[in-house]
C-alpha cells in the first residue's frame, strides 16, 4: 500500500480518512472473535454490552474522523480531492494493432466533494446514533442473548461498506463496498435465521439486489470499455477518469454517446434494485423480519441510498457539455421510474397494520420522490445550457441539491422514525411480557410459557401511547412531519423543490408531467399515510390491554431520539444555509450568503415565488400533504386519549385536533376497506405472488427440468456409448464358441481370405 | 541444486512410493498403526513443498524476477537425457504461468491432509495424496511434451485409488467412469502430441543429436519454432493447425471439464472423498485449462483465432447451464461440482475473449477456483462427516447447532458467488470486461449465470444454516445424539483456506502481477503481429 | 525327375484330407493328426520345390517345420493328456474348453 496524493483542486484527502473504513472493519473479526470466545461471561454481557461497547467507540472515532475530513471540505469552495490510498489492479500491455502502451489498473482512492461531504456525515452520524440504539435495543430482548456479538459483528462490517462506497474513488470501488453492503444485509435480515420468514426474507433481499447488480455490473463493464482508451492512469472507471470533460468529448466526438448512455442504464438498474424501486422493490417490506436496529441502517440511512448516491454520481456525465441533449431518455426513466414507486409505494401504505411495514413503504415512496427528483434534475443538467447561463446554471444545481437535500432529510427523518417504531414495539413487547406473565403466573410455575401470537408490530393493538411514550411520541411526530412536508423542517424544503423541478421540466418535456402528477398526488397521500400511522399508534385509546401498560424503561434507545429530534427540526437551518445550493454546486460553499439571507432567500423562492405558475403549485401541495391527507387520516383514526391520561403540552393540540375532526368528520370506509383494491394493496398489487409464481414455475422448474436433461441426455449419451460399445463387444463374444472345431474352420477362412487378398492385389 | 525435479517432484515422489511399497511389506494386522507416522512424514514433506515454493516467490531461493520472465523462458530450468533415440527429455522448468500453479498445489497438499487429518486407512491415503501432488506438480513443471503426457495420466492413477478405496457407494462406477473417460480423451490428446511430433522439421542439433527421427518432444524448442514460423506464416499450415488445435485442445476440455463433457465430474465429485475431490476441484481440473495455455494457444494462435467462436460457445454453455443445472441439485457436493463446470466456462471465456484482460481473469480464475473450491470441497466433506447424508436440507439450522460449519459455508458459498474482496471477483469483473469488449451482448448470458449462482448458493444456505431453529430434528439415523461441528483439525483447515481466499481477494496483486507479466509477454508474441 | 507338378498336387491332396479330417473328425487325436498331414503336406511341397529350383532354402524350410510340428506334436498331446483327466473324454463336440 502506498498514499500518494494526487489532488487537481489543491486540497487533500487526510490520510487518516483511511481510519473511517478500515477501524469498523477491523472491529468485525474482532467481535466475532471475541463473542466466539466469551459467549455468556458476565463481564462480555455486562460490561460490554456483547460487543456492543466495542463498536460503540470504533463508529464514534470513524465519526470523528469523519467530521475531520467534513471540516476541511466544508468551507472551501471546489472542493473534490481525490488521493489514491492503494494499487490494487495493475497491468499494461501492448496493444496489438496499435503497438501502443495500454494500461489496466484499479486503484482505491479516496474522491470527496460536497456529494461525498453530505452522505459521510448522513452514515457516519447515523451508524454511531444506530449503535446506541441497538445496546438498548438488542441487549434488552432475552431472544438475543448469546448472539448479539453477531449482530455487532454484521453492524460494523456494513457500516465500513457504507462509508467505503460513500469514500471510495471509483465506480469500481462503490460496486465493492456496495456488494459489502449486500452481504451484510443479507445477514443482518437474516438474523433470527431460525424463523423460515427470516431466511426467506434475506434470501429475497439479496437476490433482489443481485439481480440489480448483474446489469450493474454489466454496465460497469460497458463503461469501462468505453473510458479505456482515455483512461490515463488506466482506471477508467475512477471518477477522475469518467467525469473528465475531454474524455466525455472524446467518446461524444467517436459517437458513442448513445452506448454511453446504456451503461448508465444498466448502472441505474443496480440502484433500482438497491433503492427498492419499482419493479425491483419486493424485497423491502419483508426485510423488516430483521431486527428493528438494522431497518432503520439498512432502510433509512443508509443502504437504500447506495442506488440514490450510484445515481447521484452520474450528475457530472449528465452535466457534461459534450453529452449536451444525449440522456433525456434516461433521465425521463429514472423520474418515471421514481414516479411509479412513490404512488405505489404509499398506495401500499394505506393498508399496512404493521408498524415497520407503513414505515418500510413510506421509505420506498421516498426514495422515489428522490429518484423523481434527480431524474428532473439530471434533466435539466442534460438540456440546460447551464455552464454559460447563470439563470440556468441555479435552476440545474437547485434542482440537484433539492434531490440530495432530500435524502439528508429523509435519511434523518427515517432513521429517527424507524428506531421510535423500534422504541413502541420494544416497550409493547416488555409490556406484553409483563402483562402475559403477571396474569399467567398461577397457571405456569415452572416458568414455561408456551409462544403466543401477540403481534407487537401491529398498530392493531396499539393505540394512545402519546402519553406513556412521550420523547418516542414526539420523535415519531417530527419525523412524519419531515416526510409530510410541514413547511419550514425537515422535508419541507428538499420535497417543494422536487415537486417543483418534476413540473419544471413537464412544461419543457411533456413526457415528465406523468412523474410530476405522480408526485404532487403522492404528496397528499404521504399526508394521509405518515398521519395514519401516528394516530393510529398514539391517539385514540389503547386498543389492548398490553398498549395501557407501556412505558419507557431503556435509557440507551431515547438519546438518539432526543440527538435527532432538533436535527430535523433544524432542517431550516440546514436551508438557510443554502444548502441546497451547496449539494448541488461543487463551486458553492454552505453559507454562502450568510444565515439571514439565505433564510429569507428561501423563505421568497419557498412561499412567495415569483412565478405564479410555482407559486400555486407550491400551495397545491401543501394544501394537499398536510390538509386533504391529514385530514382523511384523523377523520378516520383520530381520538381523545384514555381518560386520565395526560400528553405533553405539544402533543395534546395534535391528539385534540385529531379527537374533533374524528367527532365531526368521520366517515365509513369500510365499503373502501373491503374492496378489491384494498385487498389488492394488502397483497402487496401481487409482486411478491408473481415473482415467486415466476422463481417457482419458470426457473425452479426450467433448473429441474436440466438436472434431469444433463441426467438423461448428456450423460445417457455417454453411458449409451458405453452400453453400446458393451454390447458390441457381447455381440462379438459370441463368435468364440469354445470349440476348436470352430477355431480351426476360422483360421482356414482367414488365411483365405488373406490368400485371395494377396492374389487380388498381385 | 536442480530444485523443481529433486524437491517438488522427486522428493513427494519419491517418497510416497518408498511409504506405500513399505505398507504392502508390512503385515496387514500392523498397518494401521503406520497411519500416524505416515501421515506425520508426508505432512512433513507437503510442507516442505510448500516452503520451498514460497521461498522461490519471494525469492529467498533462486532470486528469481517473476514479473521479468518473458514468454518461453524459463527459471529453474534443467533439462536431462532420457530417451535419447525419440528425442526424449526430462525437462522441466517454472514461468508465470506455471509457478502459481506450482504454488497452489504445495500450499493445498498440507492443507487437504490437515482438512482428512483422520482419514480412514491413513497409512495409504496420506501417501496417496502426497503421490497425488507429485504427479500434478510433474505435469506443471513439464516442459516436454512426452514428460508432460505421462505425468497427466499419471495424475490418474492416484486419484484412481482415492475414489475406489475411500470413495462412496457407487464409487467403483464413479472410478471407472473418471478413469476411463478422461483417458479416452487424453489417448486423442497424444494422438495429436505424437502427430505434432512427426510433423516438425528434423532437426539433429544439440541436445537431441541422439534421435533416431531426428525430433524431439521438447516443448520450448517447439514453441520457438512455432512462433517464428506464425510471425510470418502459419505454423505447420492453417489446416494442420486447426487439426492439432482440435485433437489437443479435446483432452483438455474433457479435463477442465466444458459442458458438455462434463459429466464425469458430478459422478466423481460425489462419490470421491473430501480429501480427493478438494485437489481433484483445486488442482486437477486446472490442468485442462494450464494445458490450453502451454500447448495450444502457445504453438496455434491462429488456429486459436479461428476457433475463437467455438471456444466461446463451449465457455458460454459451461458458464450458463452449469448454473442452471446447479439449482436444480437436490445433493450438496453435486451442486458444488456443477458450479465448478460453471466457474470453469469463466476460463474458456477468458481465453476465447483474445484479450489481455480476459487471459488475466483466466489465469486468476484459476488461481482463485484453486483456493475456493478445495473449501467448499471441505465444506460438503464436513458436511457428510457429521451429518451422514449429502441432501439439502438433511440439516436445518446450522447456524445454532454447527456454527463453525455454518460459518464455514456461508464464506464458502459467498467466495464462489464473487462476493468482492474474496478471491474470486477481480477475474470475475476482468472476464466481464473483456467479455464484452469481444462479444457484446453475448455479456448477458454470464450475467444470468451471476444470478443464477447467487440463487443455487442461497437456496441452499436457506435450506441448511438458516431456518430451523429449537425445532430441528437431526439428520435422520442420528436421533437423540449431540449434533457436531467441525474437528479441530477441519477448523484448522477451513481457517487456512479463508485467510487465503481474504488474502487473494483484498491483495490479488501477490499472484495477479505475475500472471499479468505472462499475458502481456505472451500477446507481444502471439497476436502483436510483425 | 518326377513332374512337380504331381508332386504339388499330392501335397494339395494330402493338404485337403487334412483339413477334412481336421473339420468332421470328432477325435481329438485325429485332428492332432490331420494337423501332422497337413504339415507335412506343406513339406512336401518345399521340398519339391527345393528339387525344382535348386535352392536349399526349401530344404532349411522343412527341417525347421519337422522340428517344430514335433514340438507341437508334444504339447498338443500333452494337451490332451491333461484334457482327458479332468474330462474323461477327448471327443472336440463335448468340450468348449477355449471359451472360459
Amino acid at each position: 500500500m502506498s498514499a500518494e496524493t494526487v489532488s487537481g483542486t489543491g486540497l487533500e484527502v487526510p490520510s487518516f480518512a483511511l481510519l473511517i473504513i478500515l477501524l469498523p472493519m477491523l472491529a468485525f473479526p474482532v467481535i466475532l472473535l471475541l463473542g466466539r470466545l466469551f459467549n455468556g461471561k458476565d463481564w462480555w454481557r455486562g460490561a460490554l454490552k456483547e460487543g456492543g461497547l466495542i463498536a460503540l467507540p470504533v463508529m464514534a472515532a470513524s465519526l470523528i474522523a469523519s467530521l475531520a475530513v467534513i471540516r476541511r471540505f466544508i468551507g472551501e469552495t471546489s472542493a473534490s480531492a481525490t488521493s489514491t490510498v492503494m494499487h490494487w489492479v495493475n497491468f499494461a500491455w501492448q496493444d496489438a494493432a496499435t503497438g501502443e502502451i495500454q494500461l489496466f489498473s484499479m486503484d482505491f482512492g479516496f474522491y470527496v466533494d460536497h456529494t461525498t461531504v453530505m452522505l459521510l456525515f448522513v452514515a457516519s452520524f447515523l451508524c454511531l446514533l444506530i449503535n446506541i440504539f441497538s445496546i438498548g435495543y438488542m441487549n434488552t430482548d432475552p431472544v438475543n442473548d448469546n448472539r448479539n456479538h453477531r449482530f455487532y459483528a454484521e453492524f460494523v462490517l456494513f457500516c465500513s461498506g457504507m462509508l467505503g462506497m460513500v469514500l471510495s474513488d471509483s465506480f469500481l470501488w462503490l460496486f465493492i463496498f456496495w456488494e459489502l453492503m449486500g452481504l451484510c444485509s443479507y445477514l443482518l435480515i437474516g438474523f433470527y435465521y431460525e424463523r423460515p420468514s427470516a431466511a426467506y426474507a434475506a434470501k429475497k433481499a439479496f437476490l433482489t439486489t443481485r439481480v440489480g447488480d448483474v446489469f450493474l455490473v454489466i454496465g460497469l463493464a460497458m463503461l469501462w470499455n468505453l473510458f479505456q482508451p482515455h483512461a490515463v492512469g488506466g482506471d477508467a472507471l475512477a471518477y477522475s477518469v469518467v467525469f473528465d470533460g475531454a474524455n466525455l468529448q472524446a467518446i461524444a466526438d467517436a459517437g458513442k454517446s448513445g452506448a454511453l448512455q446504456l451503461a448508465l442504464g444498466f448502472m441505474f438498474i443496480g440502484a433500482v434494485g438497491k433503492s427498492a424501486q419499482f419493479p425491483l422493490h419486493v424485497w423491502l417490506p419483508d426485510a423488516m423480519e430483521g431486527p428493528t436496529p438494522v431497518s432503520a441502517l439498512i432502510h433509512a440511512a443508509t443502504m437504500v441510498n447506495a442506488g440514490l448516491y450510484l445515481v447521484a454520481r452520474m450528475f457530472p456525465i449528465f452535466g457534461a457539455e459534450a453529452m449536451h441533449g444525449a440522456f433525456t431518455d434516461l433521465a425521463f426513466l429514472i423520474a418515471l421510474v421514481g414516479g411509479i414507486t412513490a404512488c405505489m409505494a404509499a398506495l401500499i401504505a394505506f393498508v399496512q397494520m404493521d408498524l415497520k411495514k407503513v414505515l418500510a413503504y413510506s421509505t420506498m415512496s421516498q426514495l422515489a420522490y428522490i429518484f423523481t427528483g434527480l431524474g428532473a434534475a439530471l434533466w435539466l443538467a442534460n438540456s440546460l445550457d447551464w455552464h454559460h447561463d447563470d439563470a440556468a446554471h441555479t435552476i440545474v444545481v437547485v434542482a440537484f441539491g433539492a434531490a440530495l437535500f432530500h435524502l439528508f432529510n429523509h435519511a434523518m427523518a427515517k432513521g429517527m422514525l424507524f428506531m421510535a417504531s423500534g422504541s413502541v414495539i420494544h416497550e409493547m413487547h416488555h409490556a406484553h411480557h409483563d402483562v402475559h406473565h403477571h396474569h399467567d403466573h398461577d397457571e405456569h410455575h415452572d416458568g414455561h410459557h408456551e409462544e403466543d401470537h401477540f403481534d407487537a408490530q401491529s398498530m392493531a393493538n396499539m393505540g394512545g401511547l402519546a402519553s406513556k411514550l412521550p420523547i418516542t411520541a414526539t420523535a415519531m411526530l417530527v419525523g412524519s412531519a419531515s416526510i409530510i412536508g410541514l413547511p419550514l423542517i425537515g422535508g419541507f424544503w428538499s420535497k417543494e423543490g422536487i415537486i417543483a423541478n418534476t413540473w419544471r421540466v413537464a412544461l419543457e418535456d411533456p413526457r415528465f408531467f406523468l412523474p410530476a402528477i405522480l408526485v404532487l398526488v403522492t404528496a397528499g397521500m404521504t399526508g394521509f399515510y405518515m398521519s395514519r400511522m401516528w394516530f393510529m399508534t398514539f391517539a385514540g385509546k389503547p386498543k389492548t390491554e398490553v398498549a395501557a401498560h407501556v412505558h419507557e424503561q431503556t435509557p440507551w434507545i431515547p438519546i438518539p431520539l432526543l440527538v435527532l429530534i432538533p436535527m430535523s427540526l433544524s432542517a431550516i437551518v440546514f436551508a438557510s444555509l443554502e444548502a441546497t445550493h451547496y449539494l448541488g454546486d461543487t463551486g458553492s460553499h454552505l453559507g454562502e450568503m450568510g444565515l439571514l439571507d439565505g433564510f429569507l432567500y428561501e423563505m421568497e423562492h419557498a412561499f412567495a415565488n415569483h412565478d405564479p405558475f410555482f407559486l400555486v403549485l407550491t400551495y397545491i401541495a401543501i394544501g394537499l400533504s398536510l390538509v386533504v391527507g391529514p385530514m382523511a387520516a384523523m377523520a378516520l383514526y383520530g381520538g381523545q386519549l384514555a381518560d386520565g391520561e395526560e400528553a405533553k403540552p405539544w402533543l395534546k393540540p395534535f391528539v385534540s385536533l385529531s379527537a374533533r375532526v374524528n367527532k365531526r368528520h368521520r366517515f365509513d370506509n369500510t365499503a373502501l376497506a373491503e374492496g378489491s383494491l384494498a385487498t389488492a394493496l394488502q397483497e402487496r398489487l401481487y409482486f411478491d405472488a408473481w415473482y415467486d409464481a415466476a422463481c417457482e414455475k419458470i426457473v425452479a422448474g426450467f433448473s429441474n427440468l436440466a438436472a434431469v436433461f444433463d441426467r438423461r441426455v448428456v450423460d445417457g449419451a455417454i453411458k449409451g456409448i458405453e452400453s453400446g460399445s458393451q454390447s458390441t463387444s457381447r455381440q462379438v463374444r459370441s463368435l468364440t464358441t469354445g470349440s476348436a472345431r470352430d477355431y480351426i474352420m476360422m483360421a482356414a477362412l482367414g488365411t483365405l481370405l488373406i490368400a485371395l487378398v494377396l492374389w487380388g492385389v498381385a | 541444486m536442480d530444485l523443481v525435479s529433486i524437491v517438488l517432484v522427486g522428493l513427494p515422489m519419491v517418497v510416497s512410493l518408498l511409504l506405500l511399497s513399505l505398507v504392502g511389506l508390512v503385515p496387514a494386522a500392523l498397518r494401521p498403526r503406520l497411519a500416524v507416522p505416515m501421515r506425520l512424514v508426508t505432512f512433513v514433506v507437503g510442507v516442505v513443498l510448500f516452503l520451498v515454493t514460497t521461498g522461490m516467490f519471494f525469492g529467498t531461493l533462486g532470486e528469481v524476477d517473476w514479473l521479468g520472465i518473458g514468454f518461453n523462458t524459463y527459471v529453474f530450468e534443467e533439462q536431462y537425457t532420457w530417451i535419447e533415440s525419440l528425442g526424449v527429455t526430462w525437462h522441466v522448468g517454472l514461468d508465470a504461468l506455471s509457478f502459481p500453479m506450482v504454488w497452489l498445489t504445495a500450499f493445498l497438499l498440507p492443507v487437504t491432509q490437515i482438512a482428512t487429518w483422520n482419514e480412514k486407512r491413513g497409512e495409504v491415503y496420506h501417501p496417496l495424496i502426497l503421490l497425488m501432488g507429485a504427479t500434478l506438480i510433474g505435469v506443471f513443471v513439464s516442459l516436454d511434451l512426452f514428460m508432460f503426457y505421462i505425468f497427466w495420466e499419471l495424475t490418474l492413477i492416484p486419484m484412481f485409488f482415492l475414489i475406489l478405496k475411500w470413495g462412496g457407494a457407487e464409487r467403483r462406477y464413479a472410478a471407472q467412469k473418471f478413469f476411463i473417460y478422461t483417458f479416452t480423451a487424453s489417448v486423442v490428446m497424444l494422438l495429436g502430441l505424437v502427430t505434432l511430433y512427426f510433423l516438425q522439421q528434423p532437426t539433429q542439433a544439440g541436445a537431441y543429436a541422439g534421435s533416431f527421427t531426428g525430433r524431439s518432444f521438447d516443448l520450448v524448442n517447439l514453441s520457438e519454432v512455432a512462433m517464428a514460423a506464425n510471425t510470418d506464416g502459419v505454423f505447420l499450415g492453417k489446416t494442420m493447425q486447426a487439426v492439432l488445435f482440435v485433437m489437443l485442445m479435446l483432452g483438455f476440455l474433457v479435463k477442465l471439464p466444458a459442458a458438455p463433457f462434463h459429466t464425469w465430474l458430478p459422478d466423481a465429485h460425489v462419490q470421491a472423498p473430501t480429501g480427493g475431490s478438494m485437489l481433484l476441484a483445486g488442482v486437477m481440473l486446472k490442468m485442462g485449462a494450464y494445458g490450453m495455455f502451454r500447448i495450444p494457444v502457445t504453438l496455434f494462435p491462429h488456429a486459436l483465432e479461428q476457433f475463437q467462436f467455438a471456444l466461446m460457445l463451449f465457455g458460454f454453455v459451461s458458464l450458463v447451464y452449469g448454473a442452471i443445472v446447479c439449482l436444480g441439485q437436490t445433493n450438496l457436493k453435486k451442486m458444488v461440482a456443477y458450479s465448478s463446470v460453471s466457474h470453469m466456462g469463466v476460463i474458456l471465456l477468458g481465453i476465447a475473449s483474445q484479450q489481455p484482460i480476459g487471459y488475466a481473469a483466466a489465469l486468476f480464475m484459476m488461481f482463485a477456483h484453486g483456493i475456493i473450491s478445495p473449501m467448499l470441497f471441505a465444506v460438503c466433506g464436513a458436511f457428510k462427516h457429521h451429518y451422514h447424508s449429502m441432501e439439502i436440507g438433511a440439516m436445518r439450522g446450522m447456524a445454532k447447532h454447527s456454527p463453525w460449519i455454518a460459518t464455514s459455508m456461508m464464506f464458502g458459498w459467498m467466495a464462489s458467488l464473487g462476493l468482492p474482496l474474496l478471491a474470486g471477483f477481480v477475474a470475475e469483473f476482468m472476464l466481464l470486461v473483456a467479455y464484452w469488449a469481444t462479444f457484446g451482448w453475448w455479456i448477458l448470458g454470464p450475467g444470468l449465470a451471476l444470478a443464477i449462482t447467487a440463487a443455487y448458493y442461497l437456496w441452499s444456505m436457506q435450506r441448511t444454516i438458516f431456518e430451523g431453529g429449537e425445532a430441528t430434528q437431526p439428520p435422520a439415523g442420528m436421533e437423540g445424539k449431540p449434533i457436531p461441528d467441525l474437528d479441530t483439525s477441519e477448523k484448522v483447515a477451513m481457517l487456512i483456506l479463508a485467510a487465503a481466499t481474504v488474502l487473494f481477494g483484498i491483495f490479488p496483486f501477490i499472484a495477479l502481477d505475475m500472471m499479468d507479466a505472462w499475458t502481456q509477454a505472451a500477446f507481444v508474441v502471439l497476436f502483436g503481429g510483425a | 525327375m518326377i513332374d512337380p507338378l504331381y508332386v504339388s498336387g499330392l501335397s494339395a491332396m494330402l493338404f485337403v484330407m487334412g483339413l477334412w479330417g481336421a473339420f468332421t473328425r470328432k477325435n481329438a487325436i485325429i485332428v492332432l493328426m490331420c494337423f501332422e498331414l497337413m504339415l507335412n503336406a506343406a513339406n512336401l511341397q518345399f521340398a519339391a520345390a527345393a528339387v525344382h529350383h535348386g535352392d536349399v532354402t526349401g530344404w532349411i524350410y522343412t527341417v525347421f517345420a519337422i522340428a517344430i510340428a514335433a514340438a507341437e506334436v508334444a504339447i498338443g498331446l500333452a494337451i490332451l493328456l491333461s484334457m482327458y483327466n479332468q474330462h474323461a473324454t477327448i471327443s472336440l463336440d463335448e468340450v468348449e474348453l477355449l471359451k472360459h
